[in-house]
């Protein structure tokens, strides 16, 4: 499929372009498991090992922990912009799960899609952005371009 | 300047905003001054410059009445157009036109030189055209250069002093009797 038929946007970001400080985009994680299945044993463990280190360490993000019951185990998280993500842990071990919360947890709840003009350096310039005042005479601040009509009557 | 005299936000600004030009079209060729004013409509005179993003400038252009056309493009230029009624296919010499309305040869010649596309309506009417030195005063106020006009405007005669007629230097001087034709 050629890339202009899948949907696309330009580098867009929650921090006001670069120019705001970081806001974790996270707001809430539903642990959503059964209490017996083996599918959610990977879930349990997780529960046990890690899963209050991890509200500990992210006080921005509620975190709910839901003993259903379910056949398939999930994880839901929702963002700040609203989105809502579900991703089924069916049979994930304990660090496979751990590894995807790390995942949701940095990502920004806008959708994962193509971006356009995707440059970056890894070396950006230390001179500071190009404006258009850059290497301008700074006389053509106060200067006045058109003559005013007494000027031109008395020359 | 520096990075830290100002924020990123006005930073961001400064480097998308849009600058005025302003370029004297006396005694000058129209074709000129269309390819400088549609470099500057198109932005393609910004190291940022890109064909996705709008980053063209405003441009003013003064006394396109007094434009020059060189050779005998006055009487031998034609413009042409059709009204889109049966036998409505007009054609007028570049001094008609001119004489119709003396910011219209400038305004079809940057047209013309434009891309093709639909940001081509919205760079026109970024595009200030007078025929004369007559400018709103909020639009002077917005022109931070002048453009370099592309020929050096000629002096006419009456422009002269008599003492710089007289201190020109002369081949030989003329005798008191002498007879001009």
């Amino acid at each position: 499929m050629t890339s202009r038929g899948t949907p696309s946007r330009f580098l867009k970001s929650v921090l006001q372009n670069g120019v705001g400080r970081y806001v974790c985009q996270l707001k809430r994680l539903s642990l959503v498991f059964s209490k017996d299945s083996a599918n959610s044993l990977g879930v349990r463990e997780f529960i046990e090992d890690g899963v209050v280190d991890f509200a500990r360490q992210n006080p921005g993000i509620v975190v709910y922990v839901a003993p259903e019951k379910c056949s398939i185990p999930k994880i839901v998280a929702e963002y700040l912009n609203g989105t809502v993500k579900e991703e089924p842990v069916n049979r994930k071990t304990s660090e496979e799960i751990r590894q995807l919360i790390k995942k949701l947890s940095d990502q920004s709840g806008l959708e994962v899609i193509r971006i356009r003009k995707p440059f970056h350096t890894d070396s950006p310039s230390i001179q500071g952005q190009w404006h258009p005042f850059v290497n301008r005479s700074p006389s053509l601040r106060v200067q006045r371009f058109v003559k005013e009509k007494s000027e031109l009557e008395s020359s | 300047m520096t990075m830290a005299s100002f924020t990123k936000a006005a930073q961001q600004w400064a480097t998308f905003c849009r600058s005025w030009y302003v370029i004297d079209a006396t005694m000058q060729p129209p074709g000129k001054i269309a390819s400088i004013c549609s470099v500057h409509l198109q932005g393609k005179h910004k190291p940022i410059y890109h064909a996705l993003s709008d980053c063209g400038d405003h441009v003013v252009v003064l006394n396109t009445k007094h434009i020059a056309f060189s050779g005998n493009k006055w009487e031998q230029k034609v413009y042409s157009s059709h009204t889109g009624y049966p036998g409505g296919f007009k054609q007028v010499t570049a001094a008609q036109l001119h004489l119709k309305d003396p910011t219209a040869i400038i305004k079809l010649a940057v047209y013309g030189m434009l891309p093709r596309n639909l940001l081509r309506r919205t760079m026109m009417q970024r595009l200030h055209i007078f025929p004369d030195d007559n400018i709103p005063e909020d639009i002077i106020k917005n022109i931070t250069e002048e453009l370099p006009q592309p020929r050096i405007v000629p002096k006419r005669l009456n422009e002269y002093t008599q003492e710089e007629k007289e201190s020109f230097p002369r081949l030989w001087t003329m005798p008191e009797d002498y007879r001009i034709k």
